[in-house]
């Protein structure tokens, strides 16, 4: 009798993670408070603030308010979760442009969805496939977020707002309910 | 054994390997639970162990899955203690249990092994310091990697985001030729008593060799290396962390000169940076916090700007064959912890092995 190969990820001994439940929807954003959640990534602090800029202006959001991450590959430390949730009616998370901190931001979405807090993460194009493995990894395979192409880093200021005026639909569609 | 090995048993079993996604692109010795028993066996600690945890993708690493990987990795049983060393050096280092595996800028451990464990063992620590050809610089290394891959899940193209990771990722781990070192064992730096059996771990982003084989003036071989610190390149944030392994006779060179280990790093933390406009026409002479970016303002092209804090940061290693003056620079991601493992007793096992 021969003796198996023997697995070396230790994959068998997981269990299955359940999916972690996805916050209500509001109808749209008026009288919203929007709470940016910036990952100190270069750019991510003007094109979150322009977000939430352009989402008082255009979306009658009452207004944003940033917090930042200051260890962009974990998720956020869990006081910062707790007085965000408390505080704020949406989040926007990025932005994700690198190997840890675009799966942090997908995660950072998923764990202020499960506090009852809808989230847009944002994240470069260029990880995309980051991204969806960490959504996975959390239970929530096919989590959907927001992308912008890469290179953010390199952006001037305008063209930064100019990015955060592209992807300001999107971000809203992730954050209401369906219009239809 | 009277038999001999039948390599089409051996080809299926290396085929089932890289079938399950396992093998990080070389054929890795399928793990039995015989040969896992014989790694386990070389430690005191449980199993059962937790070793290391990276937090954000959900993963750890037991003891037991350190052995298997590093069966498979193609070390001996008797590695086992030595890559439970490294391992637990490695996650000392805060972009190891952080975001580094992750990282786009795919870092490569250096291991540095210490002490009696080095011949016992059988390591390289005269010439070709980084390798290829002894198993168990090889294999100690490439188990690391492999504990990544599997034990971590973080893969490439997948949660490993390397744009393009550089030459010698998992197969860097040098044993310090401590016999023509004229200075103290790296594992003394790391607070371990000389003659201790030690691992010490950092990663690296690349390293690149100073050869200086025609000068008498140990100033002149500190300068040339300064040089190679100094590049715009590697510097991102306003400090930055490089190490030197150097040759024994760069460092027979300097001892004889009189710089102890501790002098060659003041003269570098002196001697190494840029001036402002060196950093301005590389687009890094302003700063935002700590990271650097490119600022039009001119003002402050005559000054130089120091890169290195600490001797912490210029961590000093003395590798290789006596044969050449030429030495390493490595560049460190993040910043070395400062500390060494030691290698678990050995057991009575491991000994007659």
């Amino acid at each position: 009798m021969p003796y198996p190969i023997l697995d070396p990820t230790g994959a068998t001994a997981t269990t299955a993670t359940p999916r972690p439940p996805r916050a209500h929807r509001r109808k749209d954003l008026t009288g919203a408070t929007v709470g940016l959640l910036v990952n100190t990534k270069q750019n991510a602090a003007p094109f979150l603030d322009e977000i939430g800029r352009l989402l008082v202006e255009q979306h009658g959001a009452k207004a944003a308010v940033a917090r930042t991450k200051v260890n962009f590959a974990a998720p956020a430390p869990e006081d910062l979760v707790k007085e965000m949730a408390a505080s704020c009616d949406v989040i926007i998370t990025g932005i994700g442009d690198c190997g840890s901190c675009s799966a942090s931001a997908v995660a950072d979405g998923i764990v202020f969805e499960a506090a009852g807090l809808p989230a847009a993460a944002i994240c470069s194009d260029a990880f995309k496939v980051t991204a969806d493995a960490m959504a996975g990894l959390r239970g929530a395979p096919g989590y959907r977020y927001a992308t912008t192409p890469h290179p953010v880093a390199v952006l001037t200021p305008d063209q930064v707002k100019e990015r955060a005026a592209r992807v300001l639909d999107d971000v809203v569609a992730l954050l209401v309910a369906a219009s239809e | 054994m009277t038999e001999p090995p039948d390599p089409e048993a051996a080809q299926a079993a290396i085929e089932y390997c890289y079938a399950q996604g396992w093998s990080d692109g070389l054929p890795l010795v399928p793990a039995s639970q015989p040969l896992v028993d014989r790694f386990l066996a070389t430690t005191t600690k449980d199993p059962g162990e937790i070793i290391g945890e990276i937090e954000q993708v959900g993963r750890n690493c037991t003891v037991y899955l350190a052995a298997v990987n590093a069966a498979m990795a193609g070390c001996l049983p008797e590695y086992f203690p030595v890559v439970l060393a490294a391992f637990d050096a490695l996650m000392r280092e805060r972009a190891a249990r952080g975001g580094g595996w992750q990282s786009t800028s795919g870092p490569a451990p250096m291991i540095v092994v210490n002490g009696p464990v080095r011949h016992e063992l059988g390591f390289n620590t005269a010439g070709g310091a980084f390798g290829p050809g002894f198993r168990p610089n090889a294999t100690v290394a490439r188990a690391v990697g492999l504990i990544v891959r599997n034990a971590f899940g973080i893969r490439p193209h997948v949660l490993e985001q390397a744009t393009q990771g550089l030459p010698g990722r998992w197969s860097i781990c040098l044993a310090e030729n401590e016999e023509e070192s004229p200075w103290p064992p790296f594992a003394a730096d790391g607070g371990q008593p000389a003659g201790t059996s030690a691992v010490s771990a950092t990663l690296l982003r690349t390293c690149e060799f100073v050869d200086n084989r025609h000068t008498p003036d140990p100033e002149h071989v500190l300068n040339d290396i300064a040089d190679t610190i100094s590049r715009t390149g590697s510097l991102i944030f306003k400090e930055t962390s490089a190490g030197v392994v150097f040759c024994p006779e760069h460092a027979q060179m300097l001892a004889g000169a009189g710089f102890s280990k501790q002098g060659v790093q003041e003269w570098l933390m002196e001697h190494c940076g840029r001036t402002g406009a060196d950093l301005r026409r590389a687009g890094k002479n302003g700063l935002r916090g700590i990271a650097r970016f490119a600022d039009s303002d001119q003002s402050a092209d005559d000054s130089f700007s120091r890169i290195l804090p600490s001797p912490r940061h210029v961590p000093i290693v003395v590798a290789g064959a006596r044969n050449a003056a030429i030495s390493m620079v490595v560049r460190i991601f993040g910043e070395w912890s400062g500390t060494a493992t030691p290698v678990g007793p050995l057991t009575a096992a491991v000994v007659l092995t």
